[in-house]
């Protein structure tokens, strides 16, 4: 007999044991437990074929059972009769049901490719890091497990991980590593990468001494482990990567998709078994969730360390989804056959709407208080009950949703809502938390990742409402909650407007309200608690600006875009969206230049102080460029390459940079982001990840000095100096420092432009001839 | 009232609601923006009846025009007047 209290690290299935799990008991001791975990998938279809698929598995008695059964199916709103396929060992449950849906392909199926951490979640409660009291055989067979700490408690006990990080001294598709570093607890080691037997001999040692419970690796799946197991081979040197005796790695291949429009670019994955690897380069907003936010992912979903730190927070989502329908004995479809609601032509153009989105006024504007719905979509598919399974096609009752011909049947909670509400209770939870502690506050950091993760899983719950794909959505819910999410918007509009606010913009979420009297957080009170009287929803005040200014579109800088902002709060801080300082894309050089610009301004109390300290600034910036006193690296583009190069008729920089490296032989994907600097003469680029250095000489200092200035401007512009009249300026000052002169603009550019009349040249033409 | 057609009268309160999703988005100061034009237009709504044209909201668009010109000229007008007394 065998009892303790610890944290379940990783499970996993096994051909011999059925489940085996990895605990990590407090005492401090590692304990593998076995678990025989039979589990069941269904088949749905006519009586015929599931007679006949009855005969087909009824040979295998021992492996398989089967057994008649009703089960709920969500999308038909009632109990379905099924064939419940019960296979004894998790390991051969995927090669089961890949034999049957191929005999069987006209029969629809459920529950079938399931994770097997969800399963054993959805049976025992205990999720992947969950803290539990666990009792065993002295076969170390798992008898009873129950959980301490469930997945939506704020403060955790904290888990003795046991961490090794090993990364190489530089990015290894830049240079060549010349060693690398092994570090645990306060210990770190450098091993010589050009001397294999003697790197292996210790590596293995280390991990042998140490048996860490966490590899955290830099570039783990796609260079240092893929080497390191490659070497191992050659040497006849097993490092003991695993702890699972007996199993090699889990080799996940690379891939390209496209998501919100995008083209993102995931590397190949390396999985252990009994030991976790994450790869911080190749995990999910690493920089933003850290060790806290993923092991926050990897509980609320289930999904264990090494497949939670990889997956995009829209599988995240489905796995919450799917653990909810497990618990409630509801069908997962394994491919959903559902096709859309029928409905008018003219029905559509009040559904296919996005949320409501206002044109700004171009310019600055003081005083404003931005006001937030918090986590609109979900909360509105908690509380307005929005689920596929709730949507009813033909209106009635009171039911009705805004503007669109569908009522939602309120009667019982619907599974999208059930499994949202407490995710969004959480994350409401941490963020009032992180609002009233200091800054000090021990638990700030921990709480900030966590609830980043929180944010990003509730942000794609709505996409997943509406992907056709996503096997809990349906798009009369999706058209739904952006129904309810205008409706929202503009009463929370009218509320402002009634209070004698005025309504600086819309958009999606957010109001943005000016009221020459009420500038203080305590001013604004009675309107937040008027827009939650009149919409229900949870509303908060993001916090007043001293100044924001809306800028207008790159192509058009008269004409307004609803996402281009930069503003100072009263407290000083400053938020940025939409312009170089927020892109990805920009070069440090630029973005830093701008963000400075920007931090000058919000010193003084008039923005306007700051100018002649910000023109200073900008001419020692370009000294520094001219006199190649900046770092090549903070000239750096990453551009995204946005297809494959034969797709390119008029290559983009970031294509020419690929095609340079292709010639050295290194293969770029669709996805990935290229680093490049721009230089003169031809190609104009120079990929950052070549073998040789970059010549300092050849940069592109006009272009590097028209993107700066460009930058300015947009800063600067509503205090008088635009990118135009900042060239100048730095162009009569350039004359006399022998700076090289600005290549002219394409003359296209102006093709379009109306030209605005001077105030003289209006009175002229108003007086007449 | 025994009509077979609507009135004028009825077909301007029906193209006003047909608009009310777009007034509703509207900021409060343009939603008194498009309150004045409809007023505008009711001004010569005698004349829309008398049209009987087939898509009266063209007439009403019109209406809204001959008002919004009137006023164009007569704010010319006053800026002439201005200047000459400044010259």
């Amino acid at each position: 007999m065998l009892e303790f209290t610890g944290w379940l690290l990783d499970l996993f299935e096994d051909p011999r044991e059925g489940l085996v799990l990895y605990f990590i008991d407090e005492d401090g001791a590692r304990r593998r437990l076995i678990y025989p975990f039979p589990v069941t998938f269904y088949a749905l279809g006519s009586d015929v074929e599931l007679r006949a698929l009855w005969r087909h598995l009824s040979n295998r008695p021992r492996e398989i059972t089967l057994r008649r059964t009703q089960r709920m199916d969500v999308f038909k709103r009632r109990m379905v009769m099924a064939l419940a396929v019960t296979v004894q060992n998790p390991y051969e449950v995927s090669k089961v049901f890949r034999q049957t849906a191929a005999h069987f392909p006209h029969l629809e199926y459920a529950d079938a490719d399931l994770q097997v951490s969800l399963r054993f979640a959805a049976k025992t409660k205990a999720f992947p890091l969950s803290r539990c009291r666990v009792v065993a055989d002295e076969d170390h067979k798992l008898e009873t497990i129950d959980i301490l700490e469930d997945a939506w408690v704020l403060k955790t006990m904290p888990i003795p991980l046991r961490i090794m990080t090993l990364s190489p001294d530089v990015a290894p598709h830049h240079a060549r590593p010349h060693y690398l570093k092994a570090a645990i607890g306060d210990e770190e080691y450098h091993f010589d990468l050009q001397t294999w037997r003697p790197l292996l001999v210790n590596l293995r040692a280390l991990i042998q001494r140490y048996d860490p419970d966490l590899l955290l690796t830099d570039w783990g799946d796609t260079w240092l482990l893929p080497r390191l197991l490659q070497q191992s081979e050659k040497y006849h040197i097993p490092l003991g990567l695993n702890r699972e005796v007996g199993r090699g790695v889990s080799w996940h291949e690379e891939r390209t998709y496209f998501s919100y429009g995008q083209i993102v670019y995931r590397g190949q994955q390396i999985h252990l078994f009994g030991r976790c690897h994450i790869d911080r380069q190749n995990a999910m907003l690493w920089d933003d969730y850290r060790l806290d936010g993923t092991i926050e992912v990897s509980r609320i979903t289930a999904l264990p360390l090494q497949t939670a730190s990889r997956v995009s927070p829209g599988t995240g989502i489905s796995s919450i989804e799917m653990l909810t329908a497990l618990r409630e004995g509801i069908l997962v479809p394994w491919q959903k056959q559902q096709a859309e609601m029928l409905k008018p032509a003219a029905d559509l153009f009040t559904a296919d709407q996005g949320g409501l989105v206002y044109q700004p006024h171009i310019g600055v504007h003081k005083h404003v208080a931005q006001i937030d719905f918090v986590s609109l979509y979900p909360a509105i598919m908690v509380h307005f009950n929005i689920s596929p399974e709730t949507i009813l096609p033909d209106p009635q009752g009171d039911n009705m949703v805004p503007a669109l011909g569908l009522a939602i049947d309120t009667s019982q909670d619907g599974l999208v809502p059930k499994a949202l509400r407490p995710l969004l209770e959480k994350r409401i939870a941490m963020k009032k938390y992180l609002a009233s502690k200091p800054s000090w506050d021990p638990f700030r950091k921990n709480f900030s990742r966590r609830a980043s993760a929180l944010k990003w899983l509730l942000v794609t719950c709505f996409g997943y409402l509406g992907y056709k794909n996503a096997r809990f959505g349906r798009i009369e819910a999706h058209q739904a909650v952006t129904a309810y999410g205008r409706e929202a918007l503009l009463r929370a509009k009218e509320a402002a407007e009634d209070l004698g606010f005025e309504v600086i913009q819309l958009y999606v979420d957010g109001l943005w309200v000016q009221h020459p009297d009420k500038t203080q957080p305590a001013d604004i009170e009675p309107l937040l608690l008027e827009i939650q009287a009149r919409t229900a929803l949870p509303i908060s005040l993001d916090g007043i600006y001293r100044w924001v200014v809306f800028v207008g579109s790159r192509q058009d800088k008269n004409r307004p875009v609803a996402n281009r902002y930069f503003g100072v709060f009263q407290d000083g801080s400053i938020k940025v969206r939409g312009i170089d300082a927020r892109r990805r894309d920009s070069t440090p050089f630029v973005s830093q230049a701008q963000m400075h610009l920007l931090e000058l301004l919000a010193s003084k109390d008039q923005p306007e102080e700051a100018l002649p300290e910000a023109i200073a600034f900008l001419q020692e910036r370009l000294r520094a460029l001219r006199h190649r006193q900046v770092d090549l690296s903070d000239l750096l583009v990453r551009q995204r390459l946005g297809r494959k190069l034969a797709a390119y008729r008029t290559p983009s920089p970031a294509a020419r940079a690929v095609l340079q490296l292709q010639s050295v032989g290194k293969e770029m994907r669709p996805g990935q982001r290229v680093p490049f600097l721009y230089t003169l003469g031809r190609p104009g680029v120079f990929a950052w990840d070549m073998p040789q250095r970059p010549n300092p000489q050849a940069v592109d200092v006009a272009r590097y000095q028209r993107l700066l200035l460009r930058a300015a401007g947009i800063v600067l512009e509503s205090w008088g100096w635009d990118e135009k009249r900042l060239t100048e300026k730095m162009l009569s000052d350039a004359s006399q420092l022998k700076l090289p002169t600005l290549p002219k603009p394409h003359p296209e550019k102006h093709g379009h432009q109306v030209r605005r009349l001077t105030d003289s040249q209006a009175s002229h033409a108003l007086s007449g001839p | 009232m025994g009509r077979t057609l609507p009135s004028a009268t009825q077909l301007m309160l029906n193209e006003e609601a047909a608009l009310s999703r777009f007034r509703r988005a509207l900021r409060r100061g343009d939603q008194l923006v498009f309150d004045d034009l409809f007023t505008a237009a009711q001004k010569h709504i005698s004349a829309a009846a008398y049209a009987a044209h087939a898509l009266p909201f063209e007439t009403f668009l019109m209406a809204m025009l001959i008002e919004e010109h009137k006023e164009v000229m007569r704010l010319r007008k006053i800026i002439e007047v201005l200047q000459e007394m400044h010259a």
